[in-house]
């Protein structure tokens, strides 16, 4: 068998649509890679062969009649474990929801299955999306597929390890505060976290609904924006949704690199020299092009995280009430008092980390501290939102590293929650101002771990950063993904 | 700020959450590395934020008010733990 896993994501498209390969030879080669990979990496927590196998089968008869659903008809699709597909578990990785079956698909999954994707479900995550390492799983730790004694970055950490292991030539993640930038910087891919409300959350089990927002990881550029574009647009079900269509990709389109002014950021201490040696390359490298670098000021946004975890922890306790064993959830001691079916129903199926964060919710939306940490927290969040407009009206996009680091090994941050917290330093600030940002892969370090740049812009402007990406994937470091994993 | 062991499992109280006694040590000092780790935003100078700017009159999102089709009896049946009579069996939630 030809070994298709190894294909980019344009090339399968391109491999599909000339008939070189049909969706079944594609889904059995990486079915084939899977099963003899996925046990160093556990990027899935379980997967529904039959299915899968039986989707691929329709989508060939469907290209075989001359009837695709359209262009990606047969492209297999990876998705992460908090996206509800019908009649499948989706568990956010915790032990509350170990047999919840959805009853309906969220609007993205349905746009995707229109087009004829083939789902991939479920890659693992941090549970339900809270940390920065996919450590937090309550079944089991993905490891990096450039270094298994890593981690692949979190909470997308399945769906960023599976594309890079090439499991998947792209998959669907979620991001509150860095969830695919950060895990898709440090195993060497590309992820977008769009403007928020431009994808539906209708289907994404809510942790922070002011700041979740589903995106795309994939090999390469041309994968984010065709999923984008597929899974963007209004939808009446999700009252946050913007009220525009979906995404154009023929609005992609090269800038100039004449008069073209970027942003760009101090290196802090906080950055590793690896890091802020490909970063600084890659700004002079554009500064020679005929770009324009403008120094910005990014004080501000390092109150970001402080912010975040407060409006973030305040939206996921109360999200989270909802897992009270009556509604949803694991019912346990039922027998007893209603009170203590609560509380050891959500006491044993919350993992340590998202009962801390419900306990900081709690704490900073009570009576008596509301309005020192909540409210002063909302209006804080407003100033980082003016920051970045303020940024806008000098330049046209900021380019910042996405993570300080590379990979770390596993278990180097979990006893210090706020080393782990640190993590997304770079990446929280464009969940708070709404704005979409992408990583896209420029280079490696010294131990040939993958280094990432976040590129942001201002709202609505996704076609700047693919273009951009676009201009940049032609000749920055190019990052190859792991053919053999150790 | 520091929150004693008293305050913290008031707020677990309200949490619907019970911590480990063995474990309130460790969870009362991690927790108060947060606390004081995003108490540094206390010091911020908000006052330049108004109330418009907090609360933007957008507009609500409304749907059209028309009837669509839900799930079937059948399929609420098959996603139930429990399920009796057409109804949801849930433990007694009213006590007397």
């Amino acid at each position: 068998m030809k070994e298709l896993w190894k294909l980019k994501y344009s090339d399968i498209k391109k491999g599909l649509n000339s008939g070189e390969f049909t969706p079944t030879d594609l889904i059995q080669s990486l079915i084939a890679r899977i099963e003899a990979e996925d046990s160093k990496i556990k990027a899935f927590l379980s997967w529904e062969k039959e299915n899968i196998v039986q989707a691929a089968a329709e989508s060939t008869e469907r290209r075989k009649s001359g009837k695709p659903l359209s262009e990606f008809d047969g492209i297999p699709i990876g998705v992460k474990d908090n996206i509800c597909i019908e009649n499948t578990i989706t568990s956010c990785a915790s032990k509350i929801l170990e047999n919840y079956r959805s009853p309906f698909h969220a609007t993205a999954i349905e746009k995707l299955l229109a087009k004829g994707f083939v789902l991939i479900p479920r890659a693992n995550m941090d549970e339900f999306a809270m940390g920065s390492s996919t450590e937090n799983s309550a079944y089991q730790v993905t490891k990096n597929p450039f270094d298994t004694a890593r981690i692949p970055g979190g909470s997308s950490g399945g769906s960023a390890a599976a594309v890079a292991a090439s499991f998947v030539p792209v998959a669907l993640g979620s991001d509150t505060g860095g969830s695919v930038r950060q895990p898709a910087s440090l195993c060497g891919i590309y992820g977008l976290k769009p403007t928020y409300g431009t994808v539906s959350r209708y289907g994404l089990v809510a942790y922070a609904s002011s700041l979740d927002q589903i995106g795309p990881l994939s090999k390469d550029i041309d994968g984010i924006i065709d999923v984008y574009s597929v899974i963007s647009g209004k939808d009446q079900r999700d009252a946050t949704s913007k009220n525009i269509p979906a995404f154009d990709p023929s609005k992609v389109k090269e800038l100039p690199w004449k008069g073209l002014k970027i942003g760009k950021m101090k290196i802090t201490p906080e950055i590793e020299p690896d890091v802020a040696k490909a970063y600084e390359s890659l700004l002079a490298e554009l500064e020679s092009k005929g770009a324009q670098l403008v120094d910005l000021d990014f004080s501000l946004l390092s109150n970001s995280i402080p912010i975040y975890y407060i409006i973030a922890t305040a939206e996921c306790s109360s999200n989270l009430s909802r897992f009270d064993g009556i509604r949803f959830g694991q019912r346990k001691d039922p027998s007893g008092k209603l009170e203590d079916l609560y509380v050891t129903s959500r006491s044993e199926g919350f993992g340590k980390e998202v009962q801390r964060r419900i306990l900081l919710g709690t704490f900073s939306l009570s009576a008596g501290y509301y309005d020192a940490y909540y409210g002063r927290a909302q209006k804080a969040r407003i100033l980082i939102k003016k920051e970045y407009e303020g940024y806008f009206s000098k330049v046209d996009l900021i380019l910042q590293p996405t993570s300080p680091t590379t990979a770390f090994k596993v278990g180097e941050k979990t006893s210090d929650p706020i080393q782990m917290y640190k993590a997304d330093i770079l990446t929280t600030s464009v969940n708070l101002a709404g704005v979409p940002a992408m990583s896209v892969p420029i280079g490696k370090d010294s131990n040939g771990l993958p280094i990432g740049l976040q590129i942001t812009a201002p709202a609505l402007h996704e076609d700047k950063i693919f273009g951009f990406a676009k201009m940049i994937s032609d000749w920055a470091s190019k990052v190859e993904l792991p053919e053999t994993i150790k | 700020m520091n929150l004693n062991e008293e305050s913290l499992q008031k707020i677990a109280e309200l949490s619907r959450l019970k911590i480990d006694p063995k474990d309130i040590q460790n969870f009362l000092t991690d927790f108060n590395k947060v606390l004081n780790y995003v108490d540094t935003i206390t010091e911020l100078n908000v006052s330049s934020v108004s109330d418009e700017d907090l609360y933007p009159n957008e507009g609500n999102s409304l749907r059209v008010d028309k009837a669509h089709e839900g799930l079937s009896r059948s399929q609420i049946e098959s996603f139930a733990p429990s399920f009796q009579n057409g109804y949801f069996v849930v433990p007694k939630v009213i006590e007397t």
